[in-house]
């Protein structure tokens, strides 16, 4: 058995996710959530709901990043869907190596 | 031997060196008659299963996702897990060899459940990446780094910065850990690029001098000090050019850097580049800057020098190694924007400089660095853990 020191809690406040914009951390739910093709495209309300966001923000942030081209969109019966970009991807995994 | 390789990471997936790593090993591999299975995740467009070059490439399906990283990297080592209990109803593997603590979870059950040895190679630390362990996650990834080279049976760091860093922090015994540097594919550097049109297709002058910088766009690649270091190079140099590909999570960050010195005009974020535009624009730079504060290995600094390009680094761990100060390249002070301009001045300023350190260093790669010296050094270790 390993035994490590627990870190202070000043320590987790400089976790690198409090410090990404909102676009950035919508963009990592949507890729860990598995919206990263067609398919698999998520309506902004589900979304939403895995971010516990406002659905507002949640649009205004989608459409920075469809204009960035990290997330697009796909209209299926009226109903808009976003997934993640190839680009998009990238750009997530960034943060984990 | 058949060997089955564990990567969250595999062409065209292509998130930092790792994937590359495996490419490069695995392809050599199958050259010297191995079997090389590669156990890898899903990309858009990529097949669920392919050969290519002889490798036989699994990518797994995430079927089920959560916004948690961590119970997100769990879910898909589960679904690794899946793939393997597949694949082993047919193949008997001879070893399990894990690349980074992304997949040790499933590294470390089919160790246990196929009664093979598991090699594991660490490209990198969390407590190198991050700095130091500040977060829950941090402390979380800390212990699946070293819960990894505990069930290790062999150990492969890619430097001696690396492997120093792995003693210490995990209390490995030293005669457990080898080191392997990466390799690197000398021949694609081996063609003729026509500069003014490469120079054309990304809106480079023809004229302009190009120091390059290539890599995630994340807190340990140091860009934010090149572009510090950029008012004293244009100062000297006005017709040079920063050019900076690679995307990440501070992108943004850097862009209004960038914008807040007075030379923003000549600093150009290009994004990702595929394999041949990349080798192309490397071929055609003067100068390529690999300014890290933490690096253990550097593949980029490799790449640079076998295309014959001059190279300023950062003073820091496998950069260290490889590159030996005003013989093979320049080694610039960590976070240090003068150091760095300074490096990269001199090597526009003085052609016969330049010159020097890139044929002392492209000799270094062909001596050193090749993919069939790093996989006949990779099955050494195999067969240690194996026992043979």
């Amino acid at each position: 058995m390993r035994f490590i020191e627990k870190p202070s809690e000043s320590d987790f406040v400089r976790d690198k996710f409090s410090r990404m914009p909102d676009d950035i951390y919508l963009l990592h739910i949507m890729h860990n959530i598995g919206a990263i093709d067609s398919e698999r495209a998520l309506p902004v309300e589900e979304i939403a709901r895995w971010a516990s966001m406002e659905k507002q923000r949640v649009e205004e942030n989608l459409n920075k990043l469809v204009e960035k081209g990290y997330a697009t969109l796909r209209v299926d019966s009226e109903v808009k869907r976003y997934f993640v970009t190839i680009d998009g991807i990238r750009k997530v995994l960034s943060i984990y190596s | 031997m058949n060997i089955c390789m564990f990567t969250w990471e595999y062409p065209p997936r292509i998130v930092g060196g790792i994937s590359r790593h495996c490419e490069g090993l695995a392809r050599e591999l199958v050259k010297k008659g191995h079997t090389v299975h590669i156990v890898t995740l899903e990309f858009p467009g990529a097949p669920l299963y392919e050969e290519r070059n002889g490798v036989k490439i699994h990518r797994v399906p995430i079927e089920l996702g959560h916004p948690n990283f961590i119970i997100w990297t769990l879910l898909f080592n589960h679904f690794m897990e899946k793939r393997i209990a597949e694949i082993s109803k047919n193949e008997k593997f001879d070893v399990i060899h894990a690349h980074d603590w992304l997949v040790a979870p499933v590294s470390i059950s089919s160790k246990h459940y196929l009664g093979v040895p598991l090699v594991s190679t660490i490209h990198s630390t969390e407590v190198g990446r991050a700095q130091g362990l500040h977060t829950q996650d941090s402390f979380l990834i800390d212990g699946f780094e070293w819960w990894l080279t505990y069930e290790s049976k062999r150990v492969i760091a890619t430097s001696y910065a690396m492997k120093r860093e792995i003693e210490e922090h995990f209390h490995l015994p030293s005669e457990k850990i080898d080191v392997i540097p990466n390799g690197i594919d000398v021949s694609k550097y081996e063609v003729n690029v026509e500069h003014e049109e490469v120079k054309k297709r990304f809106r480079i002058n023809p004229d302009e001098k190009i120091i390059l910088f290539v890599g995630r766009l994340v807190p340990q690649k140091g860009v934010e000090y090149l572009i510090m270091a950029a008012p004293k190079i244009f100062e000297q140099h006005p017709d040079s050019r920063i050019i900076i590909v690679g995307n990440g999570w501070i992108k943004d960050n850097l862009m209004s850097l960038a914008s807040s010195t007075k030379y923003s005009n000549k600093i150009t974020f290009l994004g990702f580049l595929d394999d041949r535009d990349l080798t192309e624009l490397t071929l055609c730079s003067d100068v390529l800057v690999v300014p890290s504060i933490y690096e253990p290995f550097g593949i980029v600094a490799l790449e640079g020098m076998a295309a014959g390009v001059p190279v300023v680094a950062s003073n820091v761990g496998g950069l260290a190694e490889i590159i030996e100060h005003d013989r093979t390249g320049f080694l610039a002070h960590k976070e240090d924007p003068d150091s760095i301009a300074f490096g990269i001045n001199k090597i526009l300023s003085d052609p016969e400089y330049a010159h020097k350190l890139a044929q002392n260093a492209k000799r270094k790669v062909y001596e050193t660095y090749s993919w069939e010296a790093v996989a006949r050094r990779t099955i050494e270790v195999y067969r240690k853990a194996i026992g043979e």
